[in-house]
């Protein structure tokens, strides 16, 4: 064996004890070898042409539209992808230190929160006011929505039948038990999505939906979106609730999964289907204002737009910009009229409502 | 112990250990502080809703591993330490391989083979089974090495002289062998609940909720930490309950070899159905901890490969987990061997405190230690906040404990006596250390590096959340790849983290002399 190989000489420790210790006079060098090498890395001081993006937007969903920006401007982009909530905490715990330039969301509530603690700059532009309906801005322009994202029902279509579910509520009811797959309480969606139950049916009719939704699920309570459709393809679950690109992402690369969409509450006097969008905000600590503006404004641009909306099968904001063919018509469905900037209000009371009823 | 050496001062030993233990215990004094200030009906409601499961989940975990990777561990020592069959010499350093495997990455293994449409779906991985298995798969070689060593290490008189006495081969073995082993396998256990209570990649692709996962739930779906606070409050507590059961086991016997000369135990020869039984055993523990998984990395891998998926940026995520975990590592080893030499040979009330407190940032998850240091190095050293340094603090502070397991027990077996000969023959105290206590102890320092870096190496939680822009590790490569479900995509970052901790684990083994000794 090869690793035993080492044993040529004989026992040092027996042969000469003075000569045994091998690393003698190693340590203070290896320590400081340490220290020059951790210092090395300080952060230096950024370049003009650099931006730091926080993205809690997946990296292979971000990444292609900060490249193509890159390409276009020369404006080297250094991106930091991480979970929504985190990147928001972050900020607010780097205060005016930090080297983020622009945050980049996939929840309004997250960014309305970053405004509020005064993480994001308002900012008076004029291209963004053209690209982006003002309902999917912030009073302030603090944030920018960029693409329409909705809380739909996933279905294996061999179990269950697309007339079975109208509303997102029905999956509370007792025939669903140990049939549906939930995200965890920590999900933005599920708590922007409950936050929206709420502001529309009141807490009552909320907390029993919390509770049917909780027995139901039993342990299929996943960290992703995605292991949640894979679940229903596998058959796992019946049906479970995630954003409707998940099912899209799944169906492109496994074309014949038995799942299907249904876009919940669309009957006569229902709630409308649950809309988030995903967004961006220039960081308040900047120090790259311009090249930050120049990132905003190639988002809300058509080509930007186009992009950032159909590498994630997402709906572009831009009235002008078509969504992927392969989505369904966005005119076929309406959304929820709740306010996507009362979703940071609503979301502490939510997740106190969410703890109570003790979802995972 | 010996009244000759406590009255020798060591001021700046001491002082160094007391600052250690100081700045290791800040993370912990943050979030005590966190959950103590917490509003009580915080503490109420989450009694009501989430603390029961969690604990009971998490507690029962722990002792399910501990169990299963005793049986496991203690066994392989023995079949490679006191049998003889073909292919032994492989197998025993063969075993330690799992420990180049990140958990997270079995975990994945698993759900594909146990999930439904997988080839064998015996029971669902997402299960208290599932999660037990895996992590039993992870962490038996724990065990394994600890009570290889000391089993190595054993002075065979001790069992002559039991046979001599009328005692069955089996008497020996329950009655002088394993207590003779005792701290060794308690050791070891006490590294696999902590890795597994404070384990969060496995647990979270396998859904079963601890309280780990459960904080890293709370510190990244909400803004309020008090919750998140409460919940490594109690973390703690398990954890040092633990701990305190480990010390008072191995306070209980401590054990000094008083001879210098070892002899080889007779090896027993095992006959074709002996070898059979062995080999077989051996092969189906490694190829459901390793060798499955890594063929199956290798296979996804090569589609990675053919899709196009591996570049350039590659050789950056290299550099980056290497140099990371190496300085780390290197770094732990030096600010630990003051504290574990203070404990294990001036066992003084003050020495051991430093050393426990030491021991408390093991059991901080992952995520809360990086938002204690996020909020400590904003506020003391600014001029660092954002940058590697935090990371490595991090690191030093969660792993530690991990090498200190090694350090401890190396320096415990030092006869004191021999230290002192070397004192009344005229060394000077820096001499000694030099020239009699350090050889001595050298393959302990060498595992603790080992271990330090391949935690480092596999750590998740804490460089998600401290990364500094731009810097990501091959772990961290494996996550985002991972957690979106592109698995083939993560398979060539986790087969690199395989093969670069394989080094590490070789240089483990190899070092160990007495191995080499009994051969």
């Amino acid at each position: 064996m090869k690793m035993h190989e080492g044993v040529r000489r004989p026992d040092r420790r027996e042969v000469r004890p003075e000569t045994v210790f091998p690393y003698r006079g190693m340590w203070p060098i290896l320590i400081l070898a340490c220290l020059v090498s951790i210092a090395g890395q300080a952060p230096s001081s950024p370049a003009a042409d650099r931006l730091v993006v926080y993205s809690g937007r997946a990296e292979r969903l971000i990444k292609p539209v900060l490249d193509a920006f890159q390409a276009r401007t020369g404006i080297q982009v250094d991106l930091l992808s991480s979970g929504t909530t985190e990147l928001v905490n972050r900020l607010q715990v780097e205060g005016e230190r930090t080297q983020a330039d622009v945050l980049i969301t996939n929840d309004a509530g997250s960014l309305e929160r970053a405004r509020e603690l005064g993480l994001l700059r308002p900012l008076s532009m004029p291209e963004t006011e053209r690209a982006i309906p003002s309902q999917f801005r912030a009073p302030d322009n603090s944030w920018v929505g960029l693409s329409g994202r909705f809380w739909i029902v996933v279905y294996n279509t061999t179990r269950v039948k697309p007339g079975d579910i109208t509303s997102i509520l029905d999956l509370a009811a007792p025939r669903w038990k140990e049939k549906i797959a939930i995200p965890n309480s920590g999900s933005e969606y599920l708590q922007a999505g409950v936050s929206v139950i709420k502001a529309t049916y009141g807490d009552e009719k909320t907390k029993r939906f919390l509770q049917g939704l909780k027995a139901n699920a039993g342990t299929q309570v996943y960290q992703k979106s995605s292991q949640i459709v894979e679940a229903v393809a596998k058959g796992e679950a019946d049906v479970g609730l995630v954003n409707h690109y998940y099912v899209y992402r799944h169906l492109a690369t496994q074309p014949g999964a038995p799942i299907a969409l249904l876009m919940p509450d669309q009957y006569e006097g229902g709630m409308g289907a649950i809309m988030n969008v995903a967004g961006v905000g220039v960081v308040r600590h900047t120090r790259h204002l311009d090249g930050a503006k120049r990132l905003v404004e190639f988002l809300v641009s058509q080509a930007g737009q186009k992009m950032f909306a159909d590498l994630n099968k997402e709906y572009p904001l831009h009235p002008e910009v078509k969504a992927d063919p392969a989505l369904l018509e966005r005119k076929t469905f309406r959304a929820a009229t709740v306010p996507l900037a009362r979703l940071a209000e609503l979301r502490e009371p939510t997740v106190t409502l969410i703890e109570q009823v003790g979802l995972r | 112990m010996t009244t000759a050496f406590r009255h020798i001062p060591f001021p700046p030993l001491q002082v160094f250990a007391a600052a250690t233990a100081g700045l290791l215990t800040l993370p912990l004094l943050y979030i005590g502080f966190l959950a103590l200030s917490a509003d009580p009906a915080v503490w109420v409601r989450l009694w009501a809703t989430r603390i029961p499961e969690l604990l009971i989940n998490t507690v029962s975990l722990a002792a399910g591993v501990s169990l299963a990777t005793c049986v496991l561990g203690v066994s392989f020592a023995w079949l490679v330490v006191r049998f003889d069959f073909p292919g032994r010499r492989i197998w025993e350093w063969a075993l330690v391989l799992p420990l180049a495997m990140p958990t997270y990455v079995l975990a994945y293994v698993y759900t594909f083979i146990l999930g439904m449409g997988g080839p064998f779906p015996l029971f669902p991985p997402h299960s208290f089974a599932g999660a037990t298995l895996v992590m039993t798969l992870d962490t038996f070689p724990f065990v394994y090495l600890l009570s290889r060593a000391a089993w190595l290490n054993l002075n065979v008189s001790f069992e002559e002289v039991a046979r001599a006495c009328g005692a069955s081969r089996f008497e020996t073995l329950w009655r002088v062998t394993l207590p003779l082993l005792r701290p060794a396998i308690v050791a070891g256990l006490a590294l696999v609940i902590l890795y597994v209570v404070s384990d969060f990649g496995a647990v979270s692709l396998l859904r079963y909720q601890t309280l780990t996962y459960a904080v890293y739930q709370q510190m990244t779906g909400r803004y309020d930490h008090t919750a998140a606070g409460i919940l490594s409050l109690l973390l703690v507590v398990i954890a040092l309950v633990f701990l305190v059961a480990e010390r008072w086991f191995r306070r209980k016997s401590r054990f000094y070899q008083t001879a210098g000369r070892y002899r080889a135990p007779e090896r027993k020869r095992c006959g074709p159905l002996g070898t059979l039984f062995a080999t077989g055993y051996l092969a189906i523990v490694l190829g459901a901890a390793f060798l499955v998984p890594a063929a199956l990395l290798v296979r996804w891998s090569l589609s990675a490969i053919v899709q196009g998926a591996v570049d350039g940026r590659f050789v950056g995520f290299i550099w980056n987990s290497t140099v990371l975990s190496g300085g780390t590592a290197t770094c732990a080893v030096v600010i630990g061997i003051p504290l574990a030499y203070l404990a294990a040979r001036h066992p003084s009330r003050f020495n051991l405190a430093c050393l426990q407190a030491a021991y408390a940032g093991y059991v901080l998850p992952g995520p809360v230690a990086a938002l204690a240091l996020l909020v400590l190095f904003s506020h003391v050293a600014p001029f660092w906040y954002g940058s590697i340094v935090v990371l490595v603090v991090a690191y030093i502070v969660h792993f530690l404990p991990a090498g200190l397991q090694s350090l401890e027990p190396a320096l415990q077996q030092v006869t004191p006596n021999l230290e002192q000969a070397a004192r009344s023959l005229g060394l000077g105290m820096r001499e000694t250390l030099q020239r009699v206590t350090l050889p001595l102890v050298r393959n302990g320092f060498i595992a603790a590096w080992v271990l330090m870096f391949l935690h480092c190496m596999k750590e998740l939680p804490a460089t998600l959340l401290l990364r500094p822009v731009g810097f990501d590790t091959l772990a961290i490569r494996v996550w985002l790849e991972a957690s979106e479900e592109y698995y083939q995509l993560a398979a060539p970052s986790a087969l690199l983290i395989v093969m670069l901790t394989l080094p590490a684990l070789m240089l483990l083994v190899s070092k160990d002399w007495r191995a080499t000794r009994t051969r």
